[in-house]
């Protein structure tokens, strides 16, 4: 494609942007190209996706980032108990793995960045997808049957040399009546309502001891929100999400690993700070959190995103 | 045998008048009946959100699902199970007891005039909505309230099962193919909720109804001195409401007030016990410590025990060791402290001396805040129960032929079930010939 009609997609693209993602154009759809994902916003990712696209002659490809759920070298599965979990080393028999992600793009050599536009089904919706790797078995019975462990979209065909991607549910759809939102933000385990929003991550379990079965129980999302004027919620003193990015990832090749015993190596399970949730639900007060925070990739100190610390994520060839 | 049979057929002669008449009342297009509110003149009406409007046939769904145990993981509890209408919907616990045996680290709140309330639940800042707060007993986590997380789809599947609900939801819904969804669950909910006012006080018969005997003099006392320097209790009881956290159709502004009301100092500095730090739980702010909403004082005296946390048991308490003083004296245990001198106590909470008159005098105008019939009220009651007379569609405690047309409205499928839902006797979402024979011999024998 010319560039000169590139430029001119791009500046019909902005208008549209510009005019502020009228809602009688969302819900025409078509009618709004630059919405790609059909929530009547045109975002800066789907007007550079849009741009991109026309540069590329609307080549795309579709790509599946594959998701593996782990606890440490073995595979998350309902039922099963694993050994040496924690700190302190104890057997631990998890119920619950979920997470939100959003925001995901593919880097090219040239550490340049590319949104994956994501199929739209009911682990996906707008740019957030869920990763569900409990299926309702067993001890995992507050779940549900269906088990997903994929992001699909379209990019650009071209060569992509890294990943990147959020922990959480963005800003613009973390607030908003979840009695009423689209699948996957309609799964009320995920709902957060006392705090506002949602869970971004959800992870229960029970830890088994000689003469007792403690709950541990991590449910991680924003906190401190407030409102402002008009009434809707302004912004959050801990937004809680992680910024994920591996530089050395192909998805025809490597497996994104989400390993929950990572995620807990610098928690002693077998402990609980006095009057704080079993585990951590993300309160200011609950020291609980801060280890499982720093795997995260959170800074406890601030909500803010932590790369250097972060031991939840790992990228591995394919099995 | 010849007075038996005139009794026999007097109900039919209702049924062929009532049904001659409905045939003229050229009913066609069922839409939603706008809820009709019975507050006195200048008594203000709850605001109500665009995108829920009040209706009879929301309000009526909401009376159901409030007292419906299968809106519970374990099918053990209802909103009803912490909400009990004889006691102002609460629940006389210090703290609720959620359907798994949870204990709530608060008291279960009253509902009286919750749709005047500008901010949901004793300290949360977020819940300014009760189509937002109605998820939290439903499918809150931390603690366990009805225990639905991740249930959803169950808690549908038996509504959809029952064949009252088929015909509810639709009617309260109409013109879409599935209107059992979570939110218009949830709606309903609300609307219920809103319908929940309390205007039938001797205080209100005083200031709304000019019944000048109304108020003893003793009450009079009281709500003077209730408003005074002295005593301070209006600035955060004020108001019709006597909440400051009160909204109302034709307010401009949603005040939404937290106040530290001295209750715990646990370190001198403040601090209230951790598993109730008041707004500071969700803002994080330190300054926050302790500050909770001031609930309304309607229907006060059947809401024991008082404080977010239920430590207090009676209204006496109330006054006389916690306001008098100026803060309450915990003298041991884990929330040992003094809380007249906590520096983060509200600057009303000044403490005051109380003559033995001046406390009989305050406590008979709190009592003046009781509204009986709102808590008898059967509007606002279990449907689930046996009504006292089937014919008493309206539920206005008589059982007149406007109810017996109504019946049959409803038995023609001409008007909606909420029209008549004591009539269907057996739940099935319609009224049988046989219910509606049983209503119309009702209205005849008076209903007795």
């Amino acid at each position: 494609m010319p560039l000169v009609d590139s430029v001119r997609v791009a500046a019909v693209a902005v208008a549209i942007a510009l005019a502020g993602a009228m809602p009688v154009l969302s819900q025409e759809g078509p009618l709004c190209p630059g919405d790609l994902d059909g929530d009547g916003q045109v975002t800066s990712d789907e007007l550079v996706t849009a741009v991109e696209r026309s540069l590329s002659g609307c080549d795309l490809q579709t790509v599946e980032l594959r998701f593996r759920g782990r606890v440490g070298d073995l595979p998350f599965a309902c039922g099963t108990t694993y050994e040496n979990a924690g700190a302190a080393g104890s057997r631990w028999l998890p119920t619950d793995f979920r997470f939100y992600v959003h925001g995901v793009r593919l880097i090219r050599a040239d550490r340049s960045e590319v949104a994956l536009h994501l199929e739209q089904n009911a682990f996906q919706n707008g740019d957030v997808a869920l990763l569900d790797f409990e299926d309702d078995s067993g001890p995992c019975s507050n779940g549900t049957a269906a088990t997903n462990a994929v992001v699909r979209g379209q990019v650009p065909r071209g060569e992509y040399t890294g990943v990147r991607f959020a922990l959480g549910v963005p800003f613009e759809r973390n607030h908003v009546d979840a009695s009423s939102a689209p699948s996957p933000l309609n799964l009320t385990a995920m709902f957060w309502g006392w705090r506002g929003g949602y869970k971004f991550l959800r992870v229960d379990s029970f830890v088994i001891l000689d003469d007792d079965f403690p709950e541990f129980r991590v449910h991680l999302g924003s906190t401190g929100c407030r409102y402002g004027r008009p009434l809707e919620v302004a912004g959050c003193t801990r937004a809680n999400r992680a910024d994920l990015r591996f530089d050395d990832f192909a998805a025809a090749r490597d497996v994104i690993v989400a390993d929950l015993g990572a995620l807990v190596a610098d928690s002693d399970l077998t402990v609980n700070l006095p009057e704080t949730a079993p585990g951590c639900m993300a309160d200011l007060g609950d020291s609980d959190c801060d280890p499982l925070l720093r795997n995260l990739g959170v800074d406890p100190a601030d909500g803010f995103p932590s790369p250097p610390t972060q031991k939840f994520f790992r990228v591995e060839a394919a099995e | 045998v010849i007075s038996s049979l005139v009794r026999r057929a007097a109900p039919l002669g209702i049924l062929a008048c009532a049904a001659f008449s409905l045939l003229l009342a050229a009913s066609s297009a069922r839409a939603v009946e706008p809820w009709v509110w019975d507050t006195p003149p200048r008594f203000p009406l709850p605001k109500v959100p665009d995108d829920n409007p009040m209706t009879l046939e929301g309000v009526t769904l909401g009376r159901f699902l409030f007292y419906d145990a299968r809106l519970s993981g374990n099918q053990t509890q209802s909103c009803a199970s912490c909400h009990r209408q004889d006691i102002a919907f609460t629940d006389a616990r210090p703290v609720g007891i959620g359907s798994t045996g949870e204990a709530h680290p608060r008291n279960s709140m009253s509902l009286t005039n919750i749709g005047y309330a500008s901010v949901l639940a004793w300290a949360n800042p977020l819940l300014l909505k009760l189509e937002q707060q109605i998820l939290i007993p439903l499918f809150g986590e931390n603690p366990v309230e009805l225990g639905l997380a991740g249930r959803e789809d169950e808690l549908l599947q038996r509504l959809r099962d029952d064949a009252r609900y088929r015909r509810l939801f639709a009617e309260a819904f109409p013109g879409v193919d599935a209107p059992i969804t979570l939110q218009n669950l949830v709606r309903a909910l609300a609307s219920f909720n809103r319908s929940l006012v309390s205007h039938n006080t001797a205080y209100d018969d005083f200031f709304y109804r000019f019944d000048d005997d109304a108020l003893s003099d003793s009450a009079l006392r009281g709500l003077d001195a209730f408003f005074t320097e002295k005593f301070e209790c209006f600035h955060c009881h004020g108001g019709f409401n006597f909440s400051a956290s009160t909204t109302f159709v034709g307010n401009q502004f949603d005040e939404v007030q937290f106040d530290n009301n001295g209750l715990y100092n646990l370190d001198g500095q403040g601090a209230f016990p951790p598993d109730n730090t008041g707004i500071l739980e969700i803002t994080g702010n330190p300054a926050d410590m302790g500050r909770f909403k001031a609930p309304t004082l309607r229907n006060v005296e059947l809401t024991a025990p008082y404080m977010h946390d239920g430590s207090l048991a009676t209204l006496e308490d109330v006054l006389v060791d916690h306001y008098a003083r100026g803060g309450l004296l915990t003298p041991d245990g884990p929330n040992a402290g003094d809380g007249r001198t906590s520096p983060l106590k509200s600057p009303f909470v000044r403490g005051f001396s109380m003559s033995a008159q001046e406390k009989e005098d305050m406590l008979a105008a709190l009592r003046s805040l009781t509204d009986w019939r709102f808590v008898t009220n059967p509007r606002h009651a279990d449907p689930f129960q046996p009504a006292w007379c089937a014919a008493d569609c309206d539920l206005d405690e008589e059982a007149t032929l406007a109810d017996v047309h109504d019946a049959l409205a409803v038995a023609f499928e001409t008007a909606s079930l909420a029209r008549c839902a004591p009539g269907d006797g057996n739940g099935d979402g319609a009224i049988t010939v046989e219910e509606l024979v049983a209503a119309v011999a009702g209205v005849h024998g008076g209903c007795e």
